[in-house]
């Protein structure tokens, strides 16, 4: 009996407790997505939020014969699948550099980290001037010239830019995961490595039959979470390239600000964010799927 | 029981802070009981960011007691940054009394009854003191919908040396303006390793549709009708078609950068620049080295029509004011004689009114006295339409695509098709 009743106010401490963040949740996240909803079956133009009108499908039959919109669904996609192994690979490769105890080895890990701690706004901007394409001012370029060959157009050259913004957001990135990999390293028994090497395995066995299979929970959450941040991207062609040239760096979330906020088209916008929403959250549902069946 | 009585509290005050934010809209007035008027206007330069100080004392102190103004200074880049603050106030309804709007951007916001018209808010001779370019970029449907202290323009600037050592003409009068055929020869002429011959990219948002619309009246044609109802035909017309190729061959042929590094004509990597009549002044002042001059804009061949840009940043009054006869109070000060001579002055531009040039007797010598004549007889205004902000960013993006290597007419042609559509769909009677 005593217990019961202590169990039952507890309980009831404990949903007082959620409440603030059930409330906050649901006024910031959840009433805004289901508005954007629903404004997704409008017209709404921003500069004329009391002339709102009902459009049933006609954003989302737009939506479909939409070449930019398309083209934004490719840019991401391309982005995704480049990205996320490449800095996947690489935060890996610089947490096996640093995970050894050698001397002055902490001085590195701040060094590769520093990109993360620093604004992506920031980072964007340095790199639009190191990417500038002409070779007076664009240090890539005149490094490619003084080594004798052809200069880049990098972010102004529509096979190129996306590319460029890859790489760099890499670079940027992939500190974050470097520690995330870090921590999971630390976490692999040393008696495993000695195992291995008293069975005569040599550095590439044991990282091969030792370490990536110690990581396996590790890599499947470090792509998991730089597979939704690259579905994301926004900043760096805000910043760098406006979603240009020709259409080459215009990705989804890009789409749905321009849509939205420059050209005004609200309710198309909010079509846009809707369809992205059902993407995004069909991807990580297959991807749980797959590495669950795993 | 401790628990619980925290976790309430914590309730209590989150929902209690959601509530403080979704109130009826606030009534705009101060303790002392003053109407509270805000300005907004983007960040500036140091001195017009003297000015506003200096000028807000002044009125406050004039207007102890009955109204109280304030300006919340609001970063632009060279970016959308400001429209997205202004399309975020307008969505929640809490727009500022007065916004600073851009000149193309005035008929925007009046077309969607944003902003409210103004003719009553000065006397008819306040009204003939301005001029004709700023009163008629600053007009929508008849009415005048903003009024600005300066104005702008965008001329030919040019490294004297490098056009003497080259054997370039320079134009003396505004008839005499290289066509061109001569821009283009003399850019060609003038590029050499480090050097390119012309700079014609002021910035990649707004500064394409405001220097480089004029390729397009010189040519006989415009980025949009008059009216500002329809871009096919005139953006993507066959003279609009071939102003753009114009200013292609001279990115293509190496004659200008499509990425000019920062002040590339200021630091001697350009012979010449399409450039702001704000130039002037930085020039003057941090590049005391350099031997320059400026000349009229280029026209078409074969008698194109005489053009230069126009417009700036004007205040409009918004449909959130409440106290119309203290905003109308602030608008007389803000737009007072003294103080239009003192912004322009204080800003580098040529004003708005026509009596501060009896003070600012600098426009009466070269090389300002070229703005001003250009200001008074050739200068357009942007397209006046609704729909202008769709048009500005088409246009930019189609002239940058075109830079890159698109068709100039498919690109001219997806930028009209996407205004259209935007007119069509919101503004079409």
């Amino acid at each position: 009996m005593h217990v019961s009743v202590d169990k039952k106010s507890e309980r009831k401490a404990a949903y007082i407790f959620i409440l603030p963040a059930v409330v906050l949740l649901a006024a910031f996240l959840l009433y805004p997505a289901l508005q954007t909803v629903r404004y997704a079956f409008t017209d709404y133009n921003i500069m004329r939020p009391d002339r709102i009108k009902f459009c049933g499908l006609n954003n989302f039959i737009e939506l479909f014969q939409d070449k930019d919109f398309w083209i934004a669904v490719k840019n991401t996609l391309h982005f995704t699948v480049l990205v996320v192994p490449f800095q996947t690979v690489l935060a890996l490769a610089l947490a096996l550099l640093i995970s050894s105890r050698r001397k002055g080895v902490s001085i590195f890990r701040a060094a590769y980290f520093s990109p993360q701690v620093t604004s992506m706004v920031v980072v964007a901007i340095l790199w639009t001037v190191l990417y500038n394409s002409n070779p007076s001012s664009g240090l890539l370029n005149a490094l490619l010239v003084k080594l004798g060959m052809e200069p880049c157009g990098f972010l102004n050259d529509p096979k190129t830019a996306m590319n460029s913004i890859i790489f760099m957001s890499a670079w940027q990135g992939a500190g974050y995961q470097m520690m995330i990999f870090l921590a999971g390293l630390q976490g692999i028994p040393k008696d495993q490595y000695e195992a291995a090497s008293i069975d005569g395995a040599g550095k590439w066995k044991s990282f091969l039959y030792v370490t990536l299979p110690g990581l396996k929970n590790v890599i499947s959450y470090v792509i998991m979470i730089t597979v939704i941040q690259a579905m994301k991207l926004f900043t760096q062609p805000y910043v760098m390239t406006k979603g240009g040239p020709q259409n080459a760096t215009r990705t989804l979330v890009y789409y749905v600000y321009e849509q939205g906020f420059q050209k005004r088209n609200f309710g198309y916008a909010c079509c846009v964010a809707a369809v992205f929403f059902v993407i995004v959250i069909s991807l990580s549902i297959g991807m749980k799927k797959i590495i669950k069946a795993e | 029981m401790k628990r619980k009585v925290m976790a309430a509290v914590l309730a209590v005050m989150a929902v209690s802070g959601l509530c403080a934010g979704c109130g009826q809209t606030k009534e705009r007035v101060n303790e002392a009981g003053e109407s509270v008027i805000t300005v907004w206007s983007p960040t500036d330069e140091p001195a017009i960011e003297e000015w506003w100080v200096e000028k807000i004392e002044q009125f406050n102190e004039e207007h102890k007691g009955s109204i109280h103004l304030q300006r919340e200074a609001i970063v632009r880049a060279d970016s959308y940054a400001y429209e997205d603050k202004i399309n975020a106030a307008i969505t929640s309804n809490d727009l500022p009394d007065i916004l600073f709007v851009d000149g193309p951007t005035v008929s925007v916001y009046a077309a969607n009854e944003i902003t409210l018209p103004i003719d009553d808010f000065f006397t008819q001779d306040d009204w003939d003191d301005f001029l004709d370019s700023s009163k008629q970029q600053n007009t929508y449907d008849g009415k005048i919908y903003a009024v600005g202290a300066t104005e702008s323009s965008v001329a030919l600037y040019y490294n004297a040396d490098m056009l003497h050592e080259a054997g370039i003409r320079i134009p003396t009068s505004k008839e005499d303006a290289w066509t061109w055929s001569e821009f283009y020869d003399a850019a060609k002429k003038l590029t050499k390793d480090d050097v390119v011959g012309t700079n014609i990219i002021m910035d990649k948002g707004e500064g394409l549709p405001y220097v480089l619309e004029q390729f397009w009246i010189s040519n006989g044609t415009d980025l949009i009708s008059a009216d500002g109802s329809q871009a096919d035909g005139y953006i993507n017309s066959p003279e609009g078609v071939e102003a753009a190729e114009f200013l292609n061959s001279l990115i293509q042929e190496g004659c200008a950068n499509i990425d000019p590094i920062q002040k590339e004509f200021h630091n001697g990597r350009a012979a010449t620049m399409l450039g702001g009549s704000w130039e002037v002044a930085t020039l003057e002042n941090d590049y005391p080295d350099l031997n320059w001059g400026v000349t009229y804009f280029p026209i078409a061949d074969d008698g194109g029509v005489l053009t230069s840009p126009t417009g700036d940043w004007s205040a409009s009054v918004t449909k959130n004011a409440q106290d119309l006869d203290a905003v109308k109070e602030v608008m007389n000060f803000l737009f007072s004689k003294d103080n239009v001579t003192t912004y322009a002055q204080a800003i580098s531009k040529p004003p708005t009114r026509a009596s501060s040039y009896d003070v600012l007797t600098e426009y009466n010598e070269y090389p300002r006295s070229l703005f001003k004549e250009q200001l008074m007889e050739t200068g357009h205004p942007r397209p006046r339409t609704p729909s202008y902000s769709v048009l500005s960013a088409e246009f930019s993006e189609a002239m940058l695509n075109i830079f890159t290597g698109v068709d100039a007419k498919e690109a001219l042609d997806a930028a009209a098709a996407a205004t259209d559509k935007d007119y069509n769909k919101y503004y079409a009677e």
